[in-house]
């Protein structure tokens, strides 16, 4: 405490009548979002993919299992995943669905294939998602497993980081709704730390896969 | 750590002569400069976006007790216990106490210059914590015994030949140096199992926001979403001055790190720590996973002494390394000449600023004041100016050495007469006659290693004499 | 630039070491029609001890350049570096004294580096149009002068002038390493910076490797070895050779 106050007393005796700038706009416009999105996401080598819609997306995700050959998924229990029925749309696989599944979710993840979720937005400009934590949304569950699918509609796309705060200011971003994590995903996971050389897939999924639709 | 001429030079000069040292600097800092520009060149107002944030680091800075103080209130307020630290040992004993409250054995850390400045490391292991760095270039160092050499590329002095043997020496297995991504797979494999067994994370945080009491880390390897959801209990270090009091300010702050760092738009994992797991979510329900404790350490060590300073306007670093990657000083001596943590240009200011400019006095001079790190900065830093009141300030504190200032004493009392000068370098125009070889002056070794610069000798006649005597 | 009497402001370098800069930088200014004066009393504007942190001792050389450079309308000197002192530390090493701070202002207004002077000038006078050779070379920004005074394109554009072809380098703005007593203090650095500057030199098509700073030209030369295959010069006798086609010579 004693701490605190020193430190407190000592920055306030020098305060100063200085006012924070004010917001700064954003200045990107895009054509199309879901395009850019696609453009800046492939740079950073995720893997974007556009469907016409939520059931072409399905479809897309059903090839995708069936080419990876994923056996055990974990995936998040939120709109639009929850509502897609997956573990009777493809029963072969061993599912893990968060909130509903019982037994160790941890221990599922750590060998789990896949990590299935959506996210509350994505940005068009940096080809990022950003996902929250929450009941129904694990956060080991898209980061344990070699590769981490995202379902969502082009409708949560937002322009850049200042449309996104500018947007959801009064929703996500403000006090008592943001959840214990929210995360900006831009890509698999990378290094260059051995000798500057890229090596993609350290620590998170080595895939990063986007399944974007029009609603 | 100490920093004087001497062990700069004697540092420097081993880097120098390292020539796959030399290259992987070249190589490093020339593709992190290279990539920043084209980050920023691709957002054409680049420009007015660093004014503005540099505005807003500059308003922070001068209400930093309020955001602070609105950051320990809505910590608090979503479970997140908050301590202040007014140096390093402070913060190390808050840290190993947590830890020891909960029987923490192993504690997994991601990438933190704060921890590094504090020492966190030996503190722990004394405690009989065994911490575990996971950046990956971190982990290297770690296992090399090692300080980090740059910002944000912390092992960019180390082959892959050397980090193969240091696999070998930590898994028991052979390991090719050829092959970078199985070295990176078998760093996965090994540091996953250390992840899932850690009872306690420690990362730093690349900023604050005030108005949601969050963390928020960025990291490209996603070691940092793992330090801050695998174990059960998460401590943040971070300095006081990392603070944005707003997201629309970290909005700023966001677009400028990852570019000005990296050239990437965006690094790939942004992660932001609001408090532990949720008990009950928004829908009642609790949280599947996550730490059940998160704990903030604001950090002080000889900040706050800065505001209202005439160095205040080095807390509004980001800590990016931009700096660094086009400090031609930098890029010939490496990190380890500084005998710091933070090296470059930003550490030639801010080690002597936190631990003591008798401890480093070399590093203001450290520079030859070309001015390029101000030209990157996201937020404008006047580094050079910096390098100078800091030299300003070895004189009138009397660290500078004796001798240098009976020198710079006289000279500059011989400068003020034009006469005394003349004749003063007439005497020199004699003097230096046995000097010269090939009408160069060789200067003593100490100030010419291997006599590779010769100084020119003085002219046979001074533009003075040229002019008086008409020949102009 | 309407300045008939102008005042040469030669650097304590180049008048005790490198004079015939100065002697270059007379005979452009006298071909664009000044008439040049060479204040006798002059010595050094105090930057070496200004950057090394001894103000006090940089102090009276700056009050005294000040009262030597007053009278006169307009102030050309061979060098960014000593510029940039005068333009820009002079009104801060000074900004606690009213007097002296505006004194300092008023200088800082007529001073110019040579480059920026002759491009100000309406007038080609200085360049005698019949200049023409032929040689390419390289231009190195010194430090100061580029990021300080923000003069890039003007030596250039004189260079071009005169009929020389411009072959960058990598990094045309990466220091020298000269840095003043930077180099003594930490010769070891300074020289891996020079080596690299020459490196690039070297690496361009170019015969010739031209600066505008007496600082940089006599760093650069002391790593130049006498078999190298670059020459290293002053922007005014790169100049000065180009319009007469003749190699330097003090006659
Ligand atoms: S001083 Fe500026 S460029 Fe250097 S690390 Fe800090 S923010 Fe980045």
């Amino acid at each position: 405490m004693r701490t605190r106050t020193t430190i407190l007393t000592r920055l306030q005796s020098n305060n100063r009548a200085l006012a924070q700038p004010t917001t700064w706009q954003s200045r990107q416009g895009f054509n199309d979002l879901a395009e850019q999105f696609v453009t800046a996401l492939t740079a950073v080598h995720g893997e974007p993919h556009l469907a016409p819609n939520l059931e072409g997306a399905t479809a897309q995700l059903g090839a995708i299992l069936a080419e990876l050959g994923a056996q055990r998924v974990v995936a998040n229990n939120e709109a639009p995943i929850a509502d897609l029925n997956l573990p009777t749309r493809w029963p072969h696989l061993q599912w893990h669905i968060v909130g509903e599944t019982a037994g160790d979710l941890r221990e599922f993840c750590t060998y789990a294939d896949v990590g299935l979720s959506s996210g509350i937005a994505a940005i068009a400009e940096t080809g990022s998602v950003v996902i929250h934590s929450g009941s129904a949304q694990s956060r080991v569950a898209t980061l344990f497993p070699p590769v981490h699918i995202v379902l969502l509609p082009t409708s949560r796309l937002t322009t850049d980081l200042f449309t996104f705060t500018a947007t959801h200011k009064n929703t996500h971003l403000a006090n008592g709704t943001l959840p214990a994590a929210m995360t900006f995903i831009s890509g698999p996971s990378k290094t260059a730390d051995i000798e500057q050389t890229m090596a993609i897939g350290v620590h998170g999924p080595k895939r990063f896969i986007v399944i974007l639709y029009r609603e | 750590m100490t920093t004087t001429t001497a062990q700069f030079r004697e540092r420097a000069t081993i880097a120098l002569e390292d020539v796959r040292l030399q290259q992987a600097l070249d190589g490093a800092t020339g593709r992190f400069a290279t990539a920043r520009q084209a980050a920023l060149a691709a957002i054409p107002w680049a420009d007015e976006l660093r004014d503005h944030f540099k505005a807003i680091r500059a308003a922070t800075l001068a209400n930093l007790a309020e955001h602070l103080q609105t950051f320990e209130r809505q910590a608090t307020a979503v479970g997140t216990h908050v301590h202040w630290a007014q140096d390093g040992a402070e913060a190390c004993a808050i840290v190993t106490e947590i830890a020891q409250r909960h029987g923490v054995t192993l504690a997994t850390k991601s990438k933190s210059m704060a921890t590094e400045e504090i020492h966190l490391n030996a503190a722990l292991a004394k405690a009989g914590v065994r911490p575990v760095e996971t950046d990956l270039g971190e982990w290297i160092i770690q296992l090399a015994e090692e300080p980090p050499s740059h910002i944000i590329a912390p092992a960019i002095h180390k082959t892959k030949e050397q980090v193969a043997e240091l696999f070998e020496r930590e898994s028991g297995r052979p390991q090719s140096a050829a092959d970078i991504p199985a070295l990176t797979a078998e760093a996965r494999r090994m540091l996953r199992e250390q992840f899932l067994a850690a009872g306690m994370g420690i990362s730093g945080g690349n900023l604050a926001v005030a108005e949601t009491g969050s963390v928020v880390l960025v990291t490209n390897e996603g070691n940092g979403r793992m330090v801050t959801t695998a174990p059960r209990v998460h401590v943040a270090i971070i300095g006081i001055e990392k603070i944005a009091p707003t997201w629309d300010d970290a909005a700023v702050w966001l677009s400028l790190l990852a570019r000005s760092a990296t050239g990437q738009p965006m690094s790939i994992y942004t992660t932001v720590i609001t408090g532990p797991k949720r008990t009950a979510a928004l829908d009642g329900l609790p949280d599947p996973d996550g730490p059940e404790e998160v704990h903030v350490v604001l950090l002080d060590n000889g900040r706050s002494p800065l505001v209202g300073s005439k160095y205040e306007e080095v807390l509004q670093c980001i800590r990016c390394g931009a700096c660094l990657n086009v400090c031609p000083v930098y890029r010939e001596a490496g990190g380890h000449a500084y005998g710091s943590p933070y090296s470059g240009p930003i550490g030639a200011v801010i080690s002597p600023l936190l631990f003591g400019l008798d401890k480093y006095p070399a590093l203001p001079h450290a520079s030859s004041l070309c001015g390029a790190c101000q030209d990157v900065c996201p937020a404008r830093i006047d580094l050079p100016r910096m390098l100078l009141e800091l030299r300003a300030d070895l004189v009138t504190q009397g660290i500078a050495h004796g001798s240098e200032a009976v020198l710079e004493g006289s000279v500059s009392l011989a400068m003020r007469s034009e006469r005394v000068w003349a004749l003063l370098m007439g005497m020199g125009r004699v003097g230096q006659r046995p000097l010269l070889k090939n009408g160069k002056l060789a200067l003593p070794e100490r100030f010419n290693p291997g006599g590779e610069r010769p100084l020119p000798a003085l002219a046979k006649k001074s533009f003075h004499d040229l002019w008086r005597d008409g020949e102009v | 630039m309407t300045a008939n009497r102008i005042a040469l402001f030669v650097t304590c370098m180049v008048d005790q070491i490198m004079p015939e800069i100065g002697v270059a930088t007379t005979r452009l200014l006298r071909r664009a029609g000044f008439t040049v004066e060479f204040p006798m009393a002059q010595t050094c504007c105090g930057q070496p001890f200004f950057n090394s942190g001894f103000r006090a001792q940089a102090l009276p050389l700056a009050q005294r350049t000040i009262e030597i450079l007053e009278p006169y309308e307009a102030i050309v000197i061979p060098g960014g570096s000593c510029t940039g002192m005068i333009r820009v530390e002079y009104p801060h090493l000074l900004q606690d004294n009213p007097r002296w701070y505006y004194a300092a202002r008023r200088l800082a207004a007529k001073t110019f580096e040579l480059s920026e002077f002759l491009c100000k000038l309406e007038s080609d006078d200085w360049r005698q149009s019949t200049a023409n050779c032929q040689e390419t070379v390289t231009y190195h920004d010194s430090c100061h002068m580029n990021r300080i005074l923000g003069l890039h394109d003007e030596p250039r554009r004189l260079l071009q002038a005169v009929g020389y072809t411009i072959a960058e380098m990598e990094e045309a703005d990466r220091c020298c390493g000269f840095g003043g007593v930077f180099s003594i203090r930490l010769p070891e650095v300074s020289n891996a910076m020079t080596a690299e500057k020459l490196r690039q030199g070297r690496a361009t098509s170019a015969t010739t490797l031209i600066t505008a700073d007496p600082g940089c030209l006599m760093q650069m030369r002391g790593m130049r070895r006498n078999d190298d295959t670059i020459q290293i010069k002053h922007l005014a006798v790169a100049l000065e050779e180009a319009i007469t086609g003749k190699p330097w010579s003090m006659e």
